[in-house]
């Protein structure tokens, strides 16, 4: 059974409309990253799914119980990290996530007392003094706390340091080596590439394509500036397969690099490379080129 | 009952403020009975009032403990700080957490909307109750202590219709909040309202035309004849009966509207 079903989900909110017919389908089991540029329908997605917004057409299911209808039973199995967390300002972390599992029916205190050391969070500190980072931690603590068969997290990583950033991928890496299903959503690809095996793309309220992250890697263009000690090669650059174009200004190339960059350092290597810079792809670009492939332009 | 629970340790400050707020008034207006007792022409001083104020306010049992202490605490103060303590709670626990964004989380627990509600609700009832009976004690024994001569029995009946006067109008701020998530218009609705019912209980006090529709105004429901000295009227029912009725009417739309969508 899919632990995310969607039929032609569809949500309006009053004339606008935010999200068009998705059919989704994430099968239990691997992290699906949901990639999309800002505004265009991920949290609405997400929050549909957790039954806080009711769809305009079409349904949603969770494990098999539409989150309209057994909403209760599809939400007891979902851990969900919303896109804005708030918490209560008054409480300590500690207080707070101790309520939650109350509210859920007892978590075991000694999970969240784990899961705030791994991220270094200070179970003690009133939530309204904390800092941005820090209530995130809060968040991703009361998503895992329970363990739940399925994690719901929107834009998990938002505000985290580097550090925990890591630890929170190794999270959710255990998670899935445990069995639990990971949905998380992002604008950033290099975050979903680092930890999801399936990649689901949204633009304008569409559904554009579901995919192994790995293909989508090979078809990502990437934006590679190399800085040479010398006048750089630039008839082999050209030259490498992967390479889409080249633009020499000094003793700098600009490359756009379509999938592996691997021919490509091989061939800079030996012309004395003094810094190599990549540029994180953008992702209208990934859906542009993404999307003028699948449906041929008549 | 965790929900519940939680918002009484929320609002234990408030309660406590408000407690030492009230008490305080009672017993300032107390203190002034006996100077007020020993007025030698007191009756003639309260005959110079116009009609109006007489009838609104029974001034013509200003004379006696009881009568003073509604007519200074029990017809108007009161009842408005009642009703600006319910629907302050009543605005925060539904509508100020969903726009805060609180409550998101709490509804993708097994928790309902309409057990949220419902706690929410019994807090609200809880915390009205708790300040009702810092009310009556403190009353009570600034009745004994100035010589007022108040029963204690009738002065729990007068208290009793200000928490029930403010649950009708903090229920309609929580229910209000439950079917639209706004504050501003829990707190708009409740307070016009208020100011609606206060108008018509004062125009059927005065204009006898307006009389027939006086007891459909909460304030009539409340306050007619007394409080103090009207026992334990049925008309109290109805205040209970329109708390419940927009609670339980707001319930199944706050189970079926997106929640947090007008943030």
């Amino acid at each position: 059974m899919d632990a995310i079903r969607t039929w032609g989900l569809t949500k309006n909110y009053g004339r606008r409309t935010a999200l068009r017919g998705i059919d989704l389908s994430v099968p239990a089991g691997p992290v699906c990253g949901y990639l999309g540029p800002n505004g265009a329908g991920k949290t609405t997605t997400i929050r549909l799914l957790v039954g806080l917004l009711r769809p305009t057409s079409g349904a949603a299911a969770v494990f098999g119980h539409d989150t309209v209808r057994d909403r209760e039973r599809a939400q007891r199995l979902v851990g969900y990290l919303p896109g804005e967390f708030v918490a209560y300002p008054d409480l300590t972390a500690g207080r707070y996530l101790e309520h939650l599992g109350r509210l859920r029916g007892g978590a075991d205190p000694s999970a969240v007392a784990r899961l705030a050391e791994r991220l270094d969070l200070d179970l003690t500190a009133r939530i309204g003094t904390l800092s941005h980072g820090n209530r995130q931690k809060v968040g991703i603590v009361q998503a895992f706390a329970h363990d739940p068969p399925l994690l719901i997290l929107d834009e998990p990583t938002a505000g985290l340091d580097p550090i925990a950033q890591r630890e929170f991928l190794a999270m959710v890496r255990e998670a899935r080596d445990r069995g639990r299903t990971v949905f998380l959503s992002s604008h950033v690809l290099s975050e979903v590439e680092a930890v999801a095996d399936r990649v689901a793309m949204l633009s304008q309220g569409r559904l554009l394509v579901t995919e192994a992250v790995d293909k989508l890697k090979s078809r990502a263009q990437r934006r590679i500036d190399l800085i040479f000690d010398t006048d750089p090669p630039e008839e082999p650059l050209r030259a490498v397969p992967e390479v889409r174009s080249c633009t020499v200004a000094g003793r700098a190339v600009h490359l756009m690099v379509e999938g592996s960059t691997a021919r490509l350092l091989q061939v800079a290597a030996p012309h004395r490379v003094v810094s190599v810079v990549t540029h994180e792809p953008d992702l209208e670009e990934i859906f542009v080129n993404y999307y003028s492939r699948e449906v041929p332009q008549p | 009952m965790t929900v519940f629970l939680k918002s009484l340790r929320d609002q234990r400050r408030g309660i406590i403020g408000w407690s030492v707020g009230i008490a305080a008034l009672v017993l300032l207006e107390s203190a002034m009975w006996p100077t007020v007792r020993d007025m030698p022409d007191l009756d003639a001083f309260v005959a110079n009032y116009p009609e109006a104020l007489r009838k609104l306010f029974d001034l013509d049992n200003f004379a006696s403990g009881a009568g003073f202490i509604n007519a200074e605490l029990f017809s108007a103060v009161l009842p408005v700080l009642f009703i600006i303590f319910a629907v302050g709670r009543g605005v925060r626990l539904v509508a100020g957490e969903e726009e805060a964004g609180t409550l998101d989380i709490v509804l993708v627990t097994p928790v309902t909307p309409a057990r949220f509600l419902a706690e929410q609700a019994a807090a609200l009832a809880t915390s009205l109750a708790a300040l009702g009976v810092v009310l009556w004690s403190t009353a009570a024994l600034c009745s004994a202590a100035f010589g007022l001569g108040v029963r204690p029995l009738d002065l729990a009946g007068a208290c009793l219709s200000m928490v029930l006067l403010g649950a009708e109008f903090g229920a309609l701020a929580l229910a209000v909040g439950a079917l639209t998530g706004r504050r501003a218009a829990a707190v708009a609705v409740p307070a016009v309202a208020a100011v609606a019912a206060y108008v018509l209980f004062v125009a059927g006090q005065l204009v006898d035309a307006v009389k027939g529709w006086q007891p459909l105004s909460p304030f009539h429901q409340a306050l007619e004849g007394g409080p103090i000295g009207a026992g334990l009227p049925g008309r109290y029912l109805w205040l209970v009966a329109g708390a419940a009725a927009v609670i339980i009417a707001a319930a199944p739309v706050f189970t079926r509207r997106d929640i947090g969508a007008a943030r």
